[in-house]
């Protein structure tokens, strides 16, 4: 959400006044040999220009400094100490592998509902984040590459199109509705029709603190390193 | 975690930059300085970007931001040196740092906008150009949430000012003019 009102006439014609708003895209060759410059620079023993070091080893400290803050602020989403008290009490989240699948058979059977996993995203409690790094999270109890295809009530229902880690089901649903961190992890706010790569535990609460977000490359390397796929 | 292959990390790299960070840091950059500045920096920004790459955030755009602003900082200051440099030879007109606007032309607009403090301005630009929220503008610029938002309610009511004395102005000398015709 940008900081700004619907219909803020200031942001409006800020807007309307954007020097970049007809600039056509980006030659595509150009962007390639934007690229094969920037990674003929071996990062091992690159010789740093003085300009280029004043600009961004400056920078450095102070960087980690504001991620150091958000780490603190994305600690109270905790994602290793947990709160249940979001869980619906009907269904609660088993320990272990195991994720929390609705039994169809309770439901009408005329109704075919469909094999649900069911997660929530962590309430706020203290914790704190670790960088997000494979081995943590090959330790998840189910991943899964999916698309949101509704988000209702604070529930986020995803369709899997791989399942990385734990029984497939033909939903994955997350129930964000006690989330109110989101803003700080917007790397876990969902949006319907957007690609994620989610990863939960076995007490059923979404990874965050960059565990889970919308589809990366990065991210996505970060799931084909922790399961091998 | 486990090395990474060289290849993988460049094609990992080259898909990020591809499909997250290359239009908005055109943009970005655009907004700020001349076209061959721009092109400049575009270069030097992905190459700090890959020589930083493990340091990248999950959410890489503010953070990629923030190198584009620092190396356009360095490459203005070199240019203001060279400026000088060429002052002791020569009385010239220093180029302006911001030119070649491509989109429409709100002049009044861009005139009150300059006659705000450059942190003032500058969050403006990143809140209504690049779109970003308190927290990412809090990345790139290295400042906390809390102090973007209370700075970019000042910014707002400052620029709401500027602009109500420039286009008061602006409509002074038009009924000037309209008179003396």
């Amino acid at each position: 959400m940008t900081d700004h009102e619907p219909g803020d006439e200031l942001f409006a014609r800020l807007r309307d006044a954007d020097p970049a708003a007809s600039l056509p895209a980006a030659d595509p060759d150009r962007v390639a040999r934007l690229l094969e410059d920037a990674m003929s620079h071996d990062t091992q023993h690159d010789t740093v220009t003085e300009s280029r070091g004043n600009g961004t080893h400056g920078r450095s400290p102070l960087t980690w400094l504001v991620a150091a803050a958000a780490v603190v602020l994305i600690a109270a989403a905790g994602i290793f100490t947990f709160t249940n008290s979001g869980d619906d009490p009907t269904t609660p989240p088993t320990a272990g592998g195991d994720p929390s699948v609705a039994d169809p058979s309770v439901a009408d059977p005329s109704v075919a509902d469909p094999a649900v996993t069911e997660l929530t995203m962590p309430g706020a409690t203290a914790g704190r984040c670790m960088i997000p790094n494979a081995e943590l999270l090959s330790g998840a109890a189910y991943a899964v590459d999916a698309e949101a295809v509704s988000v209702a009530d604070g529930v986020v229902t995803l369709e899997a199109s791989e399942w990385f880690a734990g029984d497939p089901t033909d939903e994955v649903e997350v129930d964000q509705s006690s989330a109110d961190m989101q803003a700080l992890i917007g790397a876990t706010s969902f949006e319907e029709g957007q690609r994620y790569l989610v990863a939960g535990t076995g007490t059923g609460q979404v990874m965050v603190c960059g565990f889970s977000g919308p589809y990366t490359a990065e991210l996505a390397a970060l799931y084909s390193q922790a399961f091998g796929s | 975690m486990s090395p990474e292959h060289p290849d993988a990390r460049r094609a990992r790299f080259e898909a990020l930059v591809r499909e997250e960070l290359m239009e908005p840091l055109r943009r970005f950059l655009v907004r700020r300085t001349d076209r061959a500045m721009a092109d400049d920096v575009l270069a030097e920004t992905l190459l700090v970007c890959w020589r930083r790459f493990d340091e990248m955030p999950a959410q890489p755009v503010p953070w990629a931001y923030g190198v584009a602003r620092n190396c356009l900082a360095n490459a203005q200051r070199s240019v203001r040196r060279q400026e000088r440099v060429a002052a002791r030879l020569a009385v010239v007109d220093p180029p302006r740092e911001t030119g070649d606007p491509v989109g429409s032309r709100d002049d009044a607009l861009h005139e009150a906008l300059e006659r705000l403090r450059e942190d003032d301005a500058e969050l403006l630009r990143l809140w209504a150009w690049e779109q970003l929220t308190p927290g990412e503008i809090a990345t790139v610029l290295d400042v906390t949430p809390n102090a973007v938002s209370i700075r970019l309610h000042r910014a707002r009511a400052k620029l709401r000012e500027e602009l109500g004395k420039v286009e008061a102005r602006a409509g002074h000398e038009e009924s000037e003019g309209g008179i003396r015709g």
